[in-house]
């Protein structure tokens, strides 16, 4: 059989995704600006849940959803199922979003909430009838396994939190209300952006530096083991109760399994043949640092009950892992959808530009000299409870989120410039 | 890759791999020849060359940009010619098919 050439999903499918996850990405950090506070009071605080939303759903969930849009036919091999049914999950996550930001910061709790979740959930259920009608089932690859696992556990998650804010107005739950929250939060975090995340960087990485992992096998034992740490974890949560003892053994198994990716990748980074690490590959490394911290902090989260700890541990996961991971990979993959719909079908007739000429590079050097001194100065303000410290890291992080912003636009919006003599 | 100098059509492949050096693969900067992605170049008659050539990966998202590339890159060399990309993965493409320049431009000599 023939090989055929990998599908591309409509560029206006995914843009909207990244333009609105860049926009997100700058509202976060605004919030950050004006609520620098939240960060030194307990983490159920109505602020600090309106960021943790607009940096989960409105930043993370919305660039994940237009890369996973793009990539899914690289790796089932085939169209998207739907671009309609991802169009009008724009639509549902964009809005359900705007709610519950916006609820959570006035605390509203009651129909806005539950309307704002609701729109969140149909936002999550169109997007799995794309990744579950998307592939053929007969060969997946680790990769696709990874991505429908992640998947699945966003739908428990935003179900739970559906159910949490339902809860806020009309109490149900038998359970503590924030013991089901520490469930949400962690279905999110090591269900679908560590799922998501490990199935994507093992095809992207390996891909971009040129190189060719030879234990592939490490990603089964990932998979298996980050999915037995939370089956467990919610299964137990849910019926017996949140128990520490517990949890440590479902968090071991975790992470194992996430030391099984990592060892997966530093592999495909030994064997590459690409040899310069280019700056937004760096911008990944420092993410998976923040991760490996973050992950090394759960024994004291879970034996202390720090708040200051319980929130450089989420910070180091939204702010340095996630943020980390998308502000450096956007410009390794968003370039390249833009440049192929405006080059593909002249190059080699004329001279046309390159992929990392649509945005500047200087911009995304200053990008990650601002995301280290922004997250540096975070830590260090949360864990010591300085205010001052606080406040100027967020200003630096506003800037950081200017510069990606305005990168962002340059590419979306590049106009073909076309040189017909070759 | 080499021609025999009986080839009719020597000359002409020679052309056509010194143009497939200027196809540069966008992500690597590198081109196709010396990235080792081209296999053979092979003329049916006067007026259709067939180039065989992979893809450092299978479903490579910008797989098409450079197929298209070389194909238009070989048809603006000859007047009237039609280029055909036969794409395979077999055998699939290992860095051992880089060539000594493609390697001093990786940074791996």
């Amino acid at each position: 059989m023939k090989p055929n050439l990998a599908k591309t999903t409509p560029l206006n499918t995914v843009l909207p995704f990244y333009a609105t996850g860049a926009m997100a990405f700058v509202v976060l950090c605004l919030l950050l600006v004006m609520s620098g506070e939240s960060l030194t009071t307990h983490y159920f605080n109505p602020h600090l849940l309106s960021i943790v939303h607009s940096a989960a759903l409105g930043w993370g969930t919305m660039v994940v959803f237009g890369a996973v849009y793009q990539l899914l036919p690289v790796l089932a091999e085939k169209d998207l199922y739907s671009s309609n049914v991802a169009n009008f999950s724009w639509y549902f996550l964009c809005f359900g979003t705007i709610i519950l930001v916006y609820s959570f910061w006035d605390f509203t709790t009651g129909w806005l909430m539950i309307t704002g979740g609701g729109f969140v959930l149909i936002a999550v259920i169109l997007y799995l009838v794309n990744i579950i009608k998307t592939p053929s089932f007969k060969v997946m690859s680790i990769q696709m396994n990874f991505i429908l696992s992640s998947s699945i556990w966003l739908l428990i998650t935003v179900i739970i939190g559906l159910l949490l804010a339902i809860n806020l107005s009309f109490p149900f739950f038998k359970i503590n209300h924030l013991e089901i929250l520490k469930v949400h939060a962690h279905l999110g975090l090591g269900g679908w952006f560590l799922q998501l995340i490990a199935g994507v960087s093992s095809k992207l990485v390996p891909m971009f530096l040129v190189s060719n992992s030879g234990r592939s096998k490490l990603l089964n034992y990932a998979l298996i083991l980050q999915n037995m740490g939370l089956t467990l974890f919610l299964i137990d949560s849910s019926f017996f109760g949140f128990n520490k003892v517990r949890v440590i053994i479902y968090v071991l198994f975790a992470v194992m399994g996430i030391i099984c990716w990592l060892l997966f990748l530093t592999d495909s980074v030994v064997r590459r043949i690409k040899k310069k690490i280019d700056v937004e590959m760096k911008h990944s490394f420092v993410s998976f640092i923040c991760l490996l911290v973050a992950v090394c902090l759960l024994p004291i989260i879970l034996s202390q009950d720090q708040n200051n700890i319980i929130l450089l541990y989420g910070m180091l996961l939204f702010m340095g892992w996630i943020t980390g991971l998308i502000i450096g990979k956007t410009f390794k993959t968003l370039p390249f959808m833009v440049w192929n719909e405006h080059y593909k079908k002249v190059i080699g007739k004329m001279t046309v530009p390159l992929p990392k000429d649509l945005y500047k590079k200087s911009l995304v050097n200053l990008q990650f000299v601002l995301y280290l001194l922004g997250l540096i100065g975070l830590m260090f303000g949360i864990y010591f409870q300085s205010l001052t410290v606080i406040q100027a890291s967020t200003v630096v992080w506003l800037m950081l989120s200017v510069v990606y912003f305005l990168n962002v636009m340059l590419v979306i919006f590049h106009k073909a410039k076309i040189n017909y003599e070759v | 890759m080499k021609f025999s100098l009986t080839d009719p059509y020597y000359s002409e492949k020679l052309k056509v791999l010194d143009v497939l050096h200027k196809v540069i693969d966008p992500e690597l900067f590198i081109n196709v020849v010396d990235l080792g992605l081209i296999y053979n170049i092979d003329f049916c008659d006067s007026k259709h060359v067939k180039v065989t050539m992979t893809l450092s990966t299978p479903h490579c998202p910008m797989g098409e940009a450079i197929t298209n590339s070389v194909k238009h890159a070989v048809e603006l060399l000859f007047d009237k010619v039609v280029a055909e990309i036969d794409l395979t993965f077999s055998p699939p493409w290992s860095f051992e098919m880089l060539s000594d320049e493609g390697k001093t431009q990786l940074g791996l000599k």
